[in-house]
């Protein structure tokens, strides 16, 4: 259920300490064999365009609830691509087309009354490299919750709230109001995550949150995300297959389809990750994931 | 070896040939101007107005058409280069940037004479603060819309993308994420365009007029005197004391001048330490 816009600016904030520690919705019976039973995102033959060069092709996926749902497949299969379509980044490239359905908590996202702002607040995003703002560790979590109109004797305990939950604040409570910058790669990463959390989204996208990372950093991320995975919806691209097998519940492989229209990214497979790396149904998926291609 | 050292050599020379070329006529306009401006130096140059022994008139009308200066053309043209770098698209865009292209090439006593023509003529505004200010803005905005378009371009995009990412709307972007690092380029920009308006004359010969009183803030109907105005004019009046008095008003012009490029200077530097601290 998508709230309309103006419910959306007026939905009260939860009070901010202590962190809530229940899901806002009761986490669903889970059987392997139905698929995910109560989707998040339900993406129906979604077709993307970078103009004329059409980047995937025919998509079709669930995306379950309290799930971390790996994307794996080789580089420039469009897994980026995707991803940003789930919080319509996508909007903001010109010449820039979607085809197909998705639906989000059943309301569909790209529908004419749904403004991509109120879905970014409910979708939050992680990049690549980290992104933090050129602000003080404390500005850069409690500005935009500022700017969505939580009151100023909240943001305090909300900043708190949001640097416990990644995993950060025992590292910067001393120096909130030093510049973001002044930290290492792995905790600006992390600070991008209290970013988003502050924003209390339901679902967090991860595209390739730990490509820039060290190994140590990189573990932390992802104990971290296995600790998130109670309250959000959880959505990573990675290329490390190891971490796809260490950290998700599902894992989708995406591949590049070469034929005389070109090269256009599809999805091969999606299921439980313990049997896409071991069992897996197609042949493209098993070469892949044994190493003898990509 | 030998011709090595001769390209070099000659290399060097060229370099203080180029050097010599850009020093000697600023120094020597520095010395000249200070040197006649000599007997003229003293308080009463800021206590006496062009009536007197003094510019104190002429140095609160250039002020206050500097002030104007910054409200008008900064406003209008940090708007416009915000605009173009974060917003606009396709027509809108290069019709823009069509505008800014042909103000940019207008010479200044074209703008001038175009401004006397509508608002001293045609509005009957007669020689004004508001025709003086905004011929000038319009000669200085290609600059202010130049400089804050190429500042906020500066700006990394991973900015936008986390501030997209959050669901941040376009006005907060802007203001709360790219402005702030773009700051100091767009500051500096906007001293470089009140240098120009500072050493301008053209643009006011047909707009401002002159006066002998101090200037008001009212914008129509009453002349002002500026700096420019009595370096042209004293300096075609007969007399040591006015040749002196024309060197003064040179001598306080590029005083200004100077203290507008120091202040850029502290802005840019100001600038480069945020870029720095932005890469990671
Ligand atoms: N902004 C863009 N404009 C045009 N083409 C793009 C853009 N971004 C990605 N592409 C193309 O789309 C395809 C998929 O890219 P991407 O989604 O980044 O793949 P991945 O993340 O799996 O490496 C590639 O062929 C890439 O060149
Ligand atoms: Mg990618």
């Amino acid at each position: 259920m998508i709230d309309t816009p103006a419910q959306v600016e007026s939905r009260p904030t939860a009070p901010s300490v202590p962190a809530p520690e229940v899901p806002r919705q009761p986490r669903p019976e889970r059987h392997p064999e139905e698929g995910t039973p109560d989707p998040v995102f339900r993406v129906k033959d979604l077709s993307f365009y970078y103009g004329p060069h059409q980047a995937l092709r025919d998509v079709s996926i669930d995306i379950g609830a309290h799930e971390i749902t790996a994307f794996i497949g080789p580089s420039g299969c469009g897994k980026t691509t995707f991803i940003r379509c789930l919080n319509r980044m996508n909007d903001l490239i010109p010449g820039a087309r979607v085809e197909g359905e998705i639906d989000f908590e059943g309301r569909p996202l790209y529908g004419a009354d749904i403004r991509a702002i109120d879905i970014r607040r409910r979708i939050g995003m992680v990049f690549q490299k980290p992104n933090p703002f050129p602000k003080s560790i404390y500005d850069n979590i409690a500005l935009t919750p500022r700017r969505n109109g939580v009151k100023k004797s909240e943001l305090d305990g909300l900043v708190e709230e949001s640097l416990r939950r990644a995993s950060l604040w025992d590292e910067v409570k001393d120096k909130l109001q030093q510049s973001a910058f002044s930290l290492s790669g792995g905790q600006q990463q992390r600070l991008c995550i209290a970013r988003a959390i502050a924003v209390r989204p339901d679902v967090i996208l991860m595209d390739e949150p730990c490509s820039a990372l060290d190994p140590v950093a990189t573990f932390r991320i992802e104990e971290l995300m296995a600790e998130l995975k109670g309250d959000y919806t959880i959505v990573i691209v990675t290329h490390n297959m190891q971490q796809a097998a260490r950290v998700s519940d599902r894992t989708a492989f995406f591949t590049v389809d070469v034929s005389d229209q070109g090269r256009v990214g599809v999805l091969v497979e999606i299921g439980e990750t313990s049997n896409i790396f071991t069992s897996p149904e197609d042949q493209r998926t098993e070469d892949y994931i044994t190493g003898r291609f990509g | 070896m030998t011709a090595r050292r001769i390209r070099n050599a000659a290399f060097w020379s060229a370099c203080t040939l180029a050097f010599l070329c850009v020093a000697a006529p600023a120094l020597s306009v520095l010395i000249s101007v200070f040197h006649q401006a000599l007997p003229a130096l003293g308080w009463s140059l800021l206590l006496k107005r062009t009536n007197g022994i003094g510019i104190q008139n002429a140095i609160l009308g250039t002020l206050v058409m500097l002030l104007g200066v910054l409200i008008l053309a900064g406003g209008v043209g940090v708007a416009a280069g915000i605009y173009l770098a974060e917003f606009a698209t396709g027509r809108h865009e290069r019709l823009l940037r069509f505008f800014s292209e042909i103000l940019a090439g207008m010479p200044a006593i074209v703008i001038g004479y175009i401004g006397y023509i509508t608002m001293v003529v045609q509005f009957h505004w007669g020689f004004s603060l508001a025709a003086a200010v905004i011929s000038l803005s319009i000669l200085v905005l290609p600059y202010v819309v130049k400089t804050t378009e190429v500042a906020l371009r500066q700006v990394p995009t991973f900015l936008r993308e986390a501030s997209a990412g959050l669901g941040l709307d376009s006005t907060t972007t802007v203001w709360r994420i790219l402005i702030p690092p773009a700051l100091p380029g767009i500051v500096s920009g906007l001293i470089v365009a009140l240098a120009i308006s500072t050493g301008e004359l053209a643009p006011l010969l047909f707009t401002a007029g002159f006066s002998d009183q101090n200037p008001s803030l009212a914008l129509v109907h009453h002349q002002v005197p500026y700096l420019t105005g009595v370096i042209f004019t004293d300096l075609a009046l007969p007399g040591a004391r006015a040749h002196a008095t024309s060197a003064a008003a040179g001598a306080v012009t590029l005083i200004l001048l100077i203290i507008l490029i120091a202040v850029g200077r502290l802005v840019s530097r100001g600038a480069r330490r945020a870029t720095a601290r932005m890469t990671i």
